[in-house]
């Protein structure tokens, strides 16, 4: 017969592996989001994946007021009924875009090829500051940390 | 996203139209009265509207996009219930220099010479050094000889018709804030 405390510890591990399945999985379920537009000369919009031990953890965003950037959200097929909210939407908005276009989702053992239309938004930079975009879909959710950075002066000729 | 984009409202034959240019900076104070084209797949094209997004640099007034001061903004191209179909950057800039040109594009420099009864149609263009800029910019037009040359418009915003009336030599002036450009005109007999 084991003594109690090491059956304590034994309990402790298999819940430590519960939970750390369970972050995998959340991690995991949580779509992705790409970026679908450039940059105009001079102006930034780069978004960047924030990666921590579980992987991916959210998305960062660096965007010039006044511009726009595309993006599409993805988990193995594009992002189904996807909500956008920008926490300060005088910083930086957030809007449904349709890009007209199929994406292939993944294989599953249901389906071989499927397609849907893809699932995009546009984020607009509007004024210095720094937001957070969510968004949400069946699929799960993801945060951009948006910083909107002042357009570089221009000459005035 | 390559589904909509934004052309200047220009005739086909009309090779001086500043209008023509879309791709250009729009010149600070002027108007550019944008066409929405849109390709849009497995549809035709719905209900478009434009928004800034930087109003501050390039407005959007009515059915015009406005340039207020140098810089980009976005400029998105919406459905009614707010869908974003596409967006283009836009930029606005000052204007440093006014050309003139025939309508057929040629440069006017210099003088030219009318007979009486003769006209001669103007198109300005308007310049931040070496970029031509685009849209209508309410120039003011004068002439220091009245009696010589009429300034007739034409239907147009920026196009102006000299009309030679009396034997003699005048300046015309097209201006617009501190930019100015002139042209030395004789009426001959």
């Amino acid at each position: 017969m084991r003594p109690e405390s090491e059956d304590r510890h034994l309990l402790g591990l298999v819940w430590g592996a519960i939970a750390v399945a369970i972050i995998l999985a959340l991690t995991a379920c949580n779509p992705t989001l790409t970026v679908e537009s450039p940059a105009p000369p001079g102006r930034t919009a780069r978004v960047d994946e924030v990666r921590g031990f579980w992987g991916l953890q959210s998305y960062r965003m660096e965007v010039t007021a006044g511009v726009a950037v595309a993006m599409t959200c993805e988990q193995a097929r594009p992002c189904e009924h996807m909500k956008l909210i920008s926490d300060n939407p005088e910083i930086a908005e957030v809007r449904p875009a349709s890009l007209s276009l199929l994406k292939a989702s993944a294989a599953t053992y249901t389906t071989y090829h499927d397609q849907q239309t893809a699932a995009a938004l546009v984020v607009i930079g509007k004024h210095p500051g720094k937001t957070t975009i969510r968004v949400t879909a069946e699929e799960g959710h993801r945060e951009i940390a948006v910083e909107v950075v002042a357009a570089p002066q221009t000459a005035a000729r | 996203m390559h589904q909509a984009t934004l052309m200047g409202q220009c005739a086909a034959d009309d090779a001086a139209c500043s209008r023509r240019h879309p791709v250009a900076p729009i010149a600070i104070g002027a108007r550019f009265h944008p066409e929405v084209e849109a390709e849009i797949a497995g549809t035709t094209v719905p209900n478009l509207r434009l928004e800034s997004a930087a109003p501050d640099i390039l407005a959007v007034d009515g059915d015009a996009l406005v340039a207020k001061q140098a810089g980009a903004s976005a400029v998105l191209i919406s459905t009614d219930d707010g869908s974003v179909v596409d967006f283009i950057h836009v930029w606005a800039a000052p204007i440093t220099r006014i050309s003139l040109a025939r309508r057929d594009g040629d440069r006017l420099s210099g003088a030219v010479g009318l007979a009486i009864g003769e006209d001669l149609t103007i198109a300005p263009a308007l310049w931040n050094g070496a970029q031509k800029l685009t849209g209508d910019a309410d120039l003011a037009w004068t002439s220091s000889n009245p009696n010589a040359i009429e300034i007739l418009r034409d239907g147009s915003t920026d196009r102006r018709r000299l009309r030679a009336r009396a034997p003699g030599k005048t300046t015309l002036t097209v201006a617009f804030g501190d930019e100015k450009t002139t042209l030395d005109v004789e009426v001959v007999p």
